[in-house]
């Protein structure tokens, strides 16, 4: 019986896949977050590109004499290592002394040559600090780089050299999970969002070519449900696929700091997560989509369909909503609730594969979301006949029979 | 008793309140070509779909290809729902394949036979075309050809011809003949008599949701008695008197039913009255006038049932 099932089942799916992938609208779905993307990094761009060009010109003056330049040099290249990219000082530019240190330092805030943020002049133990409004942090850099240059003057050459290395915490911080389990929980919820919304129509094409009555003659109903279930999750996985390939490349295009920032995101399961996550994802859409479809095959025209889409993404978030708290607070009831509820258990147990090490919850689940799925698909189908194909349910008549 | 391919008994089917179908029995032997008949609303399609498992009998048996439970045969069946329906962006080999593949037919056979049967059915150059672009009557040979690709052992087709023209009529019944001669049997339901008279071996008669009549067509047609055109020499008073009370004049002609004993004693009294013999004929009516007799002026003038 199962083979025959399944064979039916991926009969469809491959139907449906086939006349999804081959068409143009369908590499517009696929571009569509290109656009989203595409506008977010011009915007960005722009806006840095304002920024830095006012920032590239800025500078910091030290005026000072000729004999402590290299001193003042050394000091400002220890103390820029501190900086990361975004938070970076101006530029030093050191200045010989001529006889009016200070007139000559505010004379540096009138030129055109330069735009000075903030300029020190006098002895280093005692320098004083001009600064343009809103250049606080320029001054007081000036003001540690005059004390560590004094400091390194008196301390005659005697310098710290460390060593630096890298250290991975075997159990990951209780906030780094915490930021993992939203995390997770989130990017389940955002696919889920995109992709499973379609399932809502995928009945609505054979019900107005009338090929329903083709399927249903050749094949049981839960087949052609399932069947159309796997269809949309095959587009859905040449979707999260290609996206996934990119977004996992990601981290050795960007900067790298953001790519350190990606791995604090470490996980209490540890390197099974991303199976999780995977398989959680596949159990969301599935059940949801499950939904959608059983929901989608009793309306009868496209504009029922269309008023469907709110209900449905209104459940959406509210199943984000209890997931995502309990991703946040792992002890409560909700979170437990929230796993034990099937459409929001795949995302609730991703953020738990996040917050907790124990795996056999995760086996659990797996059969519990599994079982929705079929239960929902069967409820679907049962609907359907009854309501569309106007059939009585099969028991009652084997019972008249015997 | 040969082997049946069909069987049912006693089925009933309730939309509501109404019964659609009231206790159908059918019995089609193997290897035949077997007619549903009946006027519109009757119930065929409904029996065909009780009898195929698409819906369930709120009570009855049946039986088909030897299994109580039709669903599980699906693979050796082939079936043209009333409600014509094809994928339109899928080309003509394709949907074919496609229908064969839901019936178990590896995609690679089904497309292989797809392009025999569309070239056999001279449709050859549509192969590749998208079914959106064929016209309805190629659409429909299509999703016929769709039907028995994996060669079914039952083949059942809800009002086949109906939307045909007259040629593709002409394709169709070539086609079943071809799908009786391969071995299948053939269960189709029509309410255009020349179709069951030119290709059933044996017809049920369904109106109200019940049979009518069961048998061949020579048996349904036997129904009614022979009807008779007698011209005589020239036009006459006296005829009227001499033919039975049903004989109506038409342009000098008179059409009566041939009466119980025969025609020949009522010839002898016209010859020896002098009228004499133009024009003589005797016709066994119809399948057309054996179904309107059995269905009876009250089907015809229609309930208001109308079965999807």
């Amino acid at each position: 019986m199962m083979p025959r099932f399944l064979r039916q089942a991926l009969t469809i799916a491959r139907r449906d896949l086939t006349a999804t992938v081959m068409t143009p609208t369908f590499l517009l779905f696929l571009l569509s977050p290109l656009l989203m993307i595409g506008f977010g990094v011009i915007g960005g761009l722009s806006g840095q590109a304002a920024s830095s060009a006012g920032e590239a010109r800025q500078q910091i003056v030290v005026i000072a004499p000729a004999d402590q330049r290299q001193a003042l040099q050394a000091a400002d290249r220890e103390l820029r290592s501190v900086f990361t990219r975004d938070s970076a000082r101006p530029r030093l530019r050191i200045d010989r002394a001529e006889a009016d240190p200070a007139l000559q330092a505010r004379g540096l805030f009138d030129s055109d040559a330069i735009e000075a943020a903030a300029v020190l002049y006098g002895p280093l133990d005692h320098p004083v600090v001009l600064r343009r409004s809103g250049a606080e942090a320029e001054g007081r850099y000036l003001a540690a780089l005059a004390a560590q240059t004094l400091r390194a003057e008196r301390a005659g050459g005697v310098r710290s050299t460390p060593r630096f290395e890298t250290v991975t915490r075997e159990a990951p911080t209780v906030s780094g999970r915490g930021q993992a389990a939203y995390f997770s929980t989130f990017a389940i919820f955002l696919v889920t969002l995109m992709l499973s919304g379609q399932a809502v129509g995928a009945m609505a094409e054979e019900r107005s070519n009338k090929v329903i009555e083709i399927l249903a003659a050749a094949v049981p109903l839960e087949s052609v449900f399932f069947g159309k279930l796997l269809g949309a999750f095959g587009s859905a996985l040449i979707f999260v696929g290609f996206w996934g390939t990119l977004v996992a490349n990601l981290p050795r295009l960007l900067p790298g700091d953001a790519a350190g920032l990606l791995s604090s995101l470490s996980v209490a399961v540890g390197p099974v997560f991303p199976l999780l996550l995977i398989g959680y994802f596949v159990m969301a859409y599935l059940l949801q989509s499950a939904v959608f479809l059983g929901v989608g095959s009793l309306a009868s025209t496209q504009r029922e369909i269309q008023m469907l889409s709110l209900p449905i993404t209104i459940f959406q978030f509210a199943m984000f909503g209890m997931a995502s708290y309990a991703a946040g607070n792992p002890e409560s009831w909700v979170a437990t609730v929230a796993e034990v509820v099937p459409f929001s258990s795949p995302m609730a147990m991703a953020a738990r594969a996040a917050n907790a090490p124990e795996l056999w919850p995760h086996a659990l689940a797996f059969a519990w979301q599994a079982l929705w799925v079929a239960m929902t698909l069967t409820i679907a189908a049962r609907l359907f006949r009854r309501g569309v194909l106007k059939s009585g349910s099969p028991k009652r008549a084997k019972r008249a029979v015997v | 008793m040969q082997d049946l391919a069909v069987s049912a008994s006693g089925l009933v089917k309730r939309f509501g309140d109404r019964r659609a179908v009231d206790g159908v029995g059918i019995a089609v032997p193997k290897g035949l070509i077997y007619g549903v008949l009946g006027p519109n609303g009757a119930g065929k399609t409904t029996t065909l779909r009780m009898l195929l498992g698409i819906i369930e009998p709120d009570e009855g048996e049946r039986m088909l290809l030897g299994s109580r439970h039709p669903r599980d045969m699906s693979d050796h069946v082939g079936y043209l729902p009333e409600e014509r329906g094809l994928y339109p962006n899928m080309k003509c080999r394709e949907a074919i394949a496609f229908m064969g593949a839901l019936r178990g037919l590896p995609w690679k056979v089904g497309r292989q036979r797809a392009g025999e049967l569309l070239e056999s059915a001279g449709l050859g150059h549509a192969a590749d075309d998208k079914i959106r672009k064929l016209s309805k009557g190629m659409a429909q040979l299509v999703q016929l050809l769709g039907s028995v690709v994996h060669e079914p052992d039952l083949l059942v087709l809800d009002e086949p011809f109906s939307g045909l023209d007259p040629v593709n009529q002409e394709r169709l019944e070539l086609l079943i003949r071809g799908q009786r001669d391969r071995g299948a049997t053939i269960l189709f339901s029509t309410h255009v008599m020349a179709h069951a008279e030119r290709l059933c071996e044996r017809i049920s008669v369904i109106a109200g949701g019940k049979v009518r009549f069961e048998g061949t067509v020579d048996a349904a047609r036997a129904l009614l008695p022979l009807r008779a055109r007698y011209t005589p020499l020239q036009a006459a008073d006296g005829i009227a008197a001499m033919l039975p009370a049903d004989a109506v004049c038409e342009e000098g002609s008179w059409r009566f039913t041939v009466p119980e004993g025969g025609i020949e004693a009522l010839l002898v009294r016209l010859i020896d009255a002098g009228h004499g013999i133009s024009g003589l004929s005797i016709e066994r009516p119809g399948l057309h006038d054996a179904f309107v007799r059995i269905v009876g002026d009250e089907a015809l003038a229609g309930q208001p049932e109308t079965i999807a």
